[in-house]
């Protein structure tokens, strides 16, 4: 080998250690790049373990202290993972058994569910608010609303994950508050009662159909207007208006109005109405519910006029009465003066005949005016101006028997002690004065007996007023009661005596009656109530 | 005793002549003035120094009826001071009670019989006639 040759060699042989020394130094360097790099990946690596396991642990925390339902399930539709809330939502006994969620759904609702699903896997996005019926594990029928999302592996949809929430009671709510509204509206569009809402200022929201018969307007006609323009009659009068100002305040209200319908009728409403009130309860205008009373009103008007023009005539016939009787009473008073004069004057000249005649005149002027009297006090019994008071029977047939004219022959007797009770005085006198006098009058034996008694008969006290008289015929029983039936035409009988007890006893609501057997006596029976 | 002057107010006749009867037979000194009607016996009053000492009023008459005279009598300032007795047949309650309310000296009923109407009258006029009274 030339020495030429060998210098190139060793010249070859010096730039190739050369150049590997400098491939060395480059892969030196590289590898301590690639050792630094490494140091790097893995720090990271490493951060976004924690991260990772960080993130992880907060989604399982989330996971598991969710409080509704949360579920993983494959295409199927078995459970892969769940929470503790939807063990009682579906019925399962423990986190680790699984069930198929489709197996669930009602059958009726399946072919619905099916096809969200599959909806879902095919396009992606997620499924929120489907309510569905299910049936439990435990054979619970419960609606449930369900929000879900499609889990991917590799772009490859491989599961759903979603949450379950039970809203059966939620759903029961709503389906009673809708059922709740629905019955008040058919109330209140079917009852007979007109209803109106308005606003604070008193402008009409709504009104039903009923209101639109009895006002004779449609609704939209009404709507917006104000109801104190469009029905009060008389606009001095703010009714309308007031009340509607105290129902803001937050009072409830009723009163009467006299209004005008469409036609133009007069008619009276009566209305009752309270605030409306938003959610807040805020005020925010009144609801009134209208009942026309028109009917009754002018049935109430009527009585009313009735009742002034019987009250009227009532004391009319009072008056015209004592006229009457004063006129009546007038004439025979003077009769009497001059009857008198007459005698007195001409003592000497008259014969006893005439004298006697003349003292025939003058008892038959007293007889007149006894009737006068007696009619007077026939027609005033009714009255009103009678006092009400409590009368002790007892000492007022004690005082009658002193003031009444009781011969020597005649006895009376009180069989037991009497009641007191509630009437007028002056007019129960009447009675027991009458039917005493009577009892006296027509007494024929020579020895008189009278018996006073009393029975008590719950509501009512039965008196009975017994004589051995002269009695009266059976046919006659009726008549005695009517004015002006004297039986017996006696100087001091006028008949009216026993037609104004019975007026008393009756104005006490008590009846009366009798029995009676001709010449063996008569017993009259009355009532007075306690 | 005393001689009274007394206005009667009186419409009826023969009312008129039971009083004057009455007095004569009673043997009484008193002066009767009459008066037929409220008009007449305002007319009568109007002279203020020959005032009567007491008044008799009907409360049945004409035109003005006895209460609405007692009324206008009762608003005079002078006249009120006038015992004023009635005498009439009306028991009316109401009747009564109003002339009280109004005021009156006393209320008596005119009785059927004339022998009654005699003794009514000695005892109302006797009372009167002891009594003191406000001379003009």
């Amino acid at each position: 080998m030339s020495q030429e040759e060998v210098d190139i060699l060793k010249r070859a042989l010096a730039r190739e250690r050369a150049s590997r020394k400098a491939a060395e130094e480059i892969l030196e360097a590289k590898s301590a790049e690639l050792f630094e790099l490494n140091q790097k990946l893995e720090a990271s690596h490493k951060e976004l373990e924690t991260l990772y396991s960080k993130t992880n642990s907060q989604l399982q925390g989330v996971f598991e202290t969710i409080a509704d339902a949360y579920v993983v399930a494959d295409v199927n539709g078995d459970i892969i993972k769940m929470n503790e809330a939807t063990l009682p939502l579906l019925g399962i006994q423990t986190i680790n058994d699984s069930c198929n969620l489709m197996e669930l759904v009602k059958p009726s609702e399946y072919d619905r569910v099916y096809k969200a699903f599959n909806k879902l896997y095919r396009e992606g996005g997620n499924i929120s608010d489907l309510r569905v019926n299910i049936t439990t594990i435990d054979k619970r029928d419960i609606f449930v609303q369900i929000n879900a999302s499609v889990i991917y592996d590799k772009e490859r949809p491989i599961a759903t994950q979603g949450i379950v929430r039970d809203i059966t009671l939620e759903n029961k709510y709503q389906q009673a508050l809708v059922a709740e509204k629905q019955k008040y509206s058919n109330i209140i569009a079917n009852m007979n009662l007109g209803l109106v809402e308005v606003n604070n200022d008193d402008e009409i929201l709504m009104v039903n159909h009923s209101f639109e018969k009895i006002s004779g307007y449609t609704e939209s006609e009404l709507i917006g207007k104000k109801g104190g323009v469009v029905f009060q009659v008389d606009q001095e009068n703010d009714i309308i208006k007031t009340e509607n100002e105290k129902r803001q305040q937050g009072e409830s209200n009723s009163y009467e109005l006299k209004v005008k319908n469409k036609a133009g009728e007069i008619r009276y409403w009566l209305i009752s109405g309270g605030p409306n009130y938003d959610l807040k309860g805020n005020v925010i205008g009144s609801i009134g519910i209208h009942l026309d009373i028109t009917e009754l009103k002018s049935l109430e008007f009527q009585k009313e006029k009735l009742l002034q023009r019987l009250e009227k005539s009532n004391d009319e016939l009072q008056e015209y009465a004592h006229i009457v009787s004063h006129d009546l009473k007038s004439p025979l008073r003077s009769i009497d003066a001059l009857v008198s004069w007459l005698k007195d004057d001409n003592k000497d000249k008259l014969d006893d005949t005439s004298l006697q005649n003349i003292d025939l005149i003058q008892t038959t002027l007293v007889k007149m005016e006894q009737l006068i009297s007696d009619v007077l006090n026939y027609s005033s019994v009714s009255s009103d101006n009678s006092e009400i008071q409590s009368v002790d029977i007892q000492l007022l047939v004690e005082d009658l028997l002193k003031m009444l004219y009781i011969p020597e022959h005649i006895e009376v007797k009180c069989m037991r002690q009497l009641p007191v009770l509630c009437g007028d005085k002056t007019k129960l006198q009447q009675v027991f004065q009458n039917l005493i006098g009577n009892a006296v009058k027509f007494n024929d034996k020579d020895k008189g007996l009278i018996e006073i008694d009393v029975e008590d008969q719950k509501d009512y006290y039965k008196f009975s007023i017994k004589d051995n008289g002269i009695g009266i015929e059976p046919q006659f029983h009726e008549k005695i009661f009517k004015i002006f039936h004297s039986l017996n035409k006696s100087k001091d009988s006028t008949g009216i005596g026993l037609s104004l007890v019975k007026k008393i006893v009756n104005l006490h609501e008590g009846k009366i009656w009798l029995e009676s057997a001709p010449n063996i006596g008569t017993t009259f029976f009355f009532t007075l109530k306690k | 005793m005393k001689t009274l002057n007394i206005l009667l107010i009186e419409d009826d006749m023969i009312e008129v002549m039971k009083l004057s009867r009455a007095t004569t037979s009673l043997q009484l000194n008193h002066n009767i003035i009459e008066a037929n009607n409220g008009e007449e016996a305002l007319a009568l009053l109007e002279q203020k120094d020959q005032l009567p000492d007491i008044i008799l009023l009907d409360l049945n008459m004409p035109k003005i009826n006895g209460i609405e005279f007692l009324k206008i009598l009762k608003a005079d300032d002078r006249l009120k001071y006038i015992p004023t007795i009635i005498l009439t047949t009306s028991n009316n309650q109401r009747d009564l009670l109003e002339c009280y309310k109004i005021g009156i000296a006393g209320y008596v009923l005119k009785p059927l019989k004339y022998e009654d109407y005699v003794s009514k009258i000695e005892k109302l006029l006797g009372y009167w006639s002891v009594n003191e009274l406000i001379t003009a």
